[in-house]
């Protein structure tokens, strides 16, 4: 493990929150309008602009960027918490379930919210019900000292996971036409009905999840290693990662709640992460929050301008930008030397 | 393979909610509700056909056609679209028959609409004996085919020819009578979230201009595109037409972009996407309603008036009604003088 100073710890930190906020400028001033920087500032900052512009950038782009970046920063760390927590490199911020109770609540109100008259505004409140209840049932099922190991938690939430599947088939199948083409939107992940009044919600629930996380990253630096040698440096495992568990379900289940299940941040940008900054969670924590935000940002942007005047689902932008950079800094770090 | 599809395969409802988009992006498939009509008279009678149709649009044709002694089987959504399906057996899906049920029908024909998941029906179908006619429905002469092939096939010619004219009659009708009035930019949105619009070379298209409307949704993309909201803030649509079913009133939604024109001058109008948007044998009520929804109820007699007035209904084009720019010249169509009322 590299070793942690603070000069490397601001500049990498300063580094990366530098990036995100350009990220944000440039989002703010690119879209498929003609609505450019200088105007965008002028909107921003004096409160001046054409109305069309004002509804573009305060109606349309600023939401998304300010959800973007919670939801990013939500589900990188959420991401980098589970593989360390799990000890498993293929753990992602849906692998405990809280994905699958969201996606379950939120599709069965846009399936059956219309007999029972519930309105779909309400698919972002269920969702993080869902969330909610899925990481009651899983704290309750893994309760109990010595019965909340990994190999526990992730077979819990692998059979719930399953279970909400069945769920989705079964809802899926009686949602009409219109009702079935939201589903798969909700399933793949998407920004572009965000509104900024859910910003509050998430904000918590992501600042809840980073404060114990970062509060914590000590502790996970010692149970990624194992349960015993951590307990041996005086971790209280359990507790640590039952707390842990909760906070980063809150956070996810918020995230979710807003934008759906958007894919590959929260796997590859942790990976990415530990390939170019070391393991030390102390600095992963953090440094996956900033990159999560400014990487689901950028792959929005890119989902609303690549094609002019139409949209692409985010999570699709994500899979393919990520996917190619994935492999480059993996090929790098092989090239330097063993992984380990 | 992409983490997308590795998503959807952890959720297999996913894989079944392409389909489902696809429909969105190939065509409209929502239900009016046809009346069964009786053959006409002097029609020949209705030949001992077995038929099932696997498309909301087709059943209704069949249906309003009088075949309804015909058809002994219907796909999941016809039955749930259109309530003169009664209890007619179910054969799954639009993208996922059950061809069990499909052969043990014995059918002598099986209806579906072009496009590829149909087309891959339409092999295994044949493969294993049965008949099948494909019948595209993207535009509407498509459509009006559509409806004299089926009514060849149900030996009603007539009650077919009589369908057709009384689309195209409606067609000219609402196109003189919208001549003159203004023609408002228009955008029509088939759902809000995700926001889909009514593009260019759709039968929805066409019957938007021949009422006199300025589609915007066709400089965008051919078909059903996704849009983004902030491009539709972009084009300033004087009118928005919103057929989304069932959601909040369509003004509460578009208020939060108050710089829409369309907003501002209080032209959003809530359509019922069941009259509307159906490529099926009643496009005439659907004209109508497109027409008042563009100028308004007082437009009503004017229609009225020029479906009474025999002589003025025969016009090879619908384009650059009301002024303006005409639309993109197009293949002529075999139905264009079918509109008389001879």
């Amino acid at each position: 493990m590299i070793r942690l100073s603070a000069s490397r710890m601001i500049l990498i930190l300063g580094s990366l929150f530098v990036a995100w906020i350009l990220i944000a400028l440039a989002a703010l001033a690119i879209g498929p309008s003609s609505v450019g920087l200088a105007e965008v500032l002028d909107l921003v900052f004096r409160g001046t602009g054409e109305s069309a512009s004002r509804d573009i950038v305060l109606g349309v782009r600023l939401p998304r960027i300010v959800l973007g970046s919670l939801v990013g920063a939500a589900l990188a760390t959420a991401g980098a918490i589970f593989q360390a927590l799990l000890r498993n490199p293929l753990a992602d911020p849906y692998v405990l379930g809280v994905s699958g109770g969201a996606a379950l609540a939120a599709i069965a109100v846009l399936a059956l919210g219309g007999l029972v008259g519930i309105s779909t505004s309400m698919v972002p409140m269920a969702a993080f019900g869902g969330g909610l209840l899925a990481t009651a049932l899983l704290y309750w099922v893994s309760g109990g000292p010595g019965r909340s190991g990994p190999t526990g938690l992730l077979l819990t939430g692998v059979v719930f996971n399953a279970f909400a599947s069945a769920g989705i088939v079964f809802l899926a199948s009686i949602a009409g036409f219109f009702d079935g083409s939201r589903i798969f939107l909700w399933l793949i992940g998407h920004l572009s009905a965000v509104e900024i009044d859910a910003a509050g919600l998430v904000a918590i629930s992501v600042g809840i999840g980073l404060t114990v996380a970062c509060g914590l990253a000590r502790s996970l630096n010692l149970i990624a290693l194992g349960d015993e040698t951590a307990a041996q440096l005086g971790v209280p495992v359990d507790t640590h990662r039952r707390l842990l568990l909760l906070s980063t379900s809150l956070m996810v289940g918020a995230a979710v709640s807003v934008s759906g299940l958007i894919g590959f941040v929260g796997l590859i940008v942790p990976h990415a992460l530990r390939l170019v900054i070391g393991s030390d969670h102390r600095l992963l924590i953090p440094a996956a929050a900033l990159t999560g935000a400014g990487f689901l940002v950028l792959s929005d942007t890119l989902a609303r301008t690549v094609l002019e005047g139409r949209e692409l689902p985010v999570g699709a932008v994500t899979a393919l930008i990520g996917g190619p950079l994935f492999i480059f800094l993996l090929r790098r770090a092989q090239a330097e030397g063993p992984l380990g | 393979m992409p983490t997308m599809l590795i998503r959807m395969m952890r959720f297999p409802a996913g894989r079944r909610c392409i389909g489902l988009l696809f429909v969105l992006s190939s065509t409209v498939l929502l239900a009016t509700e046809p009346s069964e009509a009786q053959p006409n008279g002097s029609s020949a009678p209705a030949p001992a056909l077995r038929l099932i149709s696997l498309n909301p649009s087709l059943t209704a044709i069949v249906l309003r056609l009088g075949g309804g002694n015909s058809l002994v089987g219907v796909d999941d959504y016809s039955a749930r679209l259109l309530p003169e399906v009664g209890d007619r057996p179910k054969v799954g899906g639009l993208f996922d028959p059950s061809l069990e049920s499909v052969v043990a029908l014995r059918p002598d024909r099986v209806l579906i609409v072009a496009g590829l998941d149909q087309q891959r029906n339409a092999e295994r179908l044949e493969k294993l004996g049965l008949q099948v006619e494909i019948y595209p429905n993207e535009r509407l002469d498509e459509v009006l085919e559509n409806i004299e092939r089926i009514g060849r096939l149900l030996g009603q010619d007539r009650a077919a020819r009589e369908r057709i004219r009384a689309i195209l009659r409606m067609r000219t009708a609402v196109a003189t009578a919208a001549r003159g009035h203004e023609r408002p930019r228009t955008l029509a949105v088939l759902t809000r979230t995700p926001l889909f619009i009514v593009g260019g070379e759709t039968f929805l298209d066409e019957m938007l201009e021949a009422v006199g409307a300025r589609n915007l949704g066709r400089h965008l993309a051919k078909g059903y595109p996704r849009g983004s909201i902030e491009w539709l803030i972009g084009v300033a649509p004087d009118l928005l037409l919103d057929l989304t079913p069932g959601d909040a009133p369509a003004a509460d939604f578009w208020a939060r972009w108050p710089s829409l024109p369309a907003v501002q001058k209080d032209r959003v109008v809530d359509l019922d996407a069941r009259q509307i948007s159906l490529p099926g044998p009643d496009l005439d009520q659907a004209l109508r309603a497109l027409a008042i929804a563009v100028h308004g109820e007082g437009i009503s007699a004017a229609i009225d008036a020029a479906l009474r007035a025999p002589g003025t209904l025969e016009i090879r084009r619908v384009s650059g009604v009301g002024g303006g720019k005409p639309v993109p010249s197009r293949t002529p169509s075999r139905f264009e003088n079918a509109g008389s009322t001879r």
